[in-house]
């Protein structure tokens, strides 16, 4: 269990597990997110993660997605939507988001780049 | 009698009641046609992912069970052709063109993320980030057709 309280999801394909890191936060995400309606799982989850992050003080959420073999595109639409929470969060509440990406797999190539254009400064892909 | 080689062009054609649940097996089966066409794993993800949210569409929007998707190959010029076809309300056909003269417009990088932010606030459930997400990230050149109630999305992929 992480210092949030947030258990491990297991829906369809996919498994998310939440750990506690230095300073931060890791959500890692492995299998397949093609779901018809993936905010189900993700939007609360990135609701709680978001909140406990502010609320605590956190730094940096590790968003490990070197696993992650499929994303739709409303998949898409539920990770844009938490970062940009980041857009009306107060300065010092912010934290940064951190995509672990796997440069192996076609999609993460060329879809995960594009979400550092949502909000300047919130997410960095490593 | 035809005798074929490595090189001659061929095609898959499905036809089926559009449901969820056959998106996945459909875009696993279109990833190893290409990839046995062209030997590159990489491209034929790209592509599958492509032809993967086309019928992500056509299960959310068509009337029927008309949903059918061609993908075709040439293995010498390296081109790739999918067309999705199905049928659809008068609503969601121009709901499908306002979206599409909207998706299309300027340069795709502005038009993937302005259509991700506007997704963002979005909470009747839909995305409609597929068309963009194919216009950005595939490349290939795309085209719509309407003809009375059946519509048709046409992707078309140079080597």
């Amino acid at each position: 269990m992480n210092s949030l309280g947030i258990e491990q999801i297991k829906q369809g394909k996919v498994t998310i597990d939440v750990s506690d890191i230095p300073s931060g936060l890791a959500i890692t995400i492995v299998g397949d997110i093609d779901m018809q309606d993936p905010s189900v799982v993700l939007d609360p989850l990135f609701d709680k993660v978001h909140k406990g992050a502010m609320a605590s003080g956190l730094k940096v959420v590790n968003f490990d997605l070197k696993q992650l073999a499929f994303l739709n595109s409303s998949g898409i639409k539920g990770i844009a939507k938490w970062i940009m929470n980041l857009a009306s969060a107060p300065a010092d509440k912010r934290y940064v988001i951190k995509i672990l990406q796997n440069k192996s797999i076609p999609w993460q190539v060329t879809s995960l780049p594009t979400l550092t254009f949502l909000v300047p400064g919130a997410v960095q892909i490593e | 009698m035809t005798v074929e080689n490595a090189e001659s062009d061929g095609y898959i054609e499905l036809k089926f009641g559009p449901r969820w649940k056959y998106i996945a097996v459909v875009r696993g089966f279109i990833q190893n046609f290409l990839a046995v066409g062209f030997s590159d794993d990489a491209r034929a993800d790209k592509i599958a992912m492509a032809a993967s949210e086309l019928l992500e569409n056509a299960v959310k929007y068509a009337t029927g069970e008309e949903t059918r998707i061609r993908v075709g190959l040439s293995p010498k010029t390296g081109e790739v052709d999918i067309s999705v076809s199905n049928k659809g309300s008068p609503e969601a056909i121009a709901g499908l063109k306002a979206l599409w003269s909207d998706v299309m417009a300027g340069d795709p990088l502005e038009a993937y993320v302005r259509r991700m932010r506007e997704a963002a606030t979005r909470s009747d459930g839909k995305s409609q980030l597929g068309l963009v997400r194919i216009r950005y990230e595939t490349g290939g050149a795309m085209s719509l057709d309407v003809s009375g109630d059946l519509v048709t999305v046409r992707l078309k992929y140079s080597k």
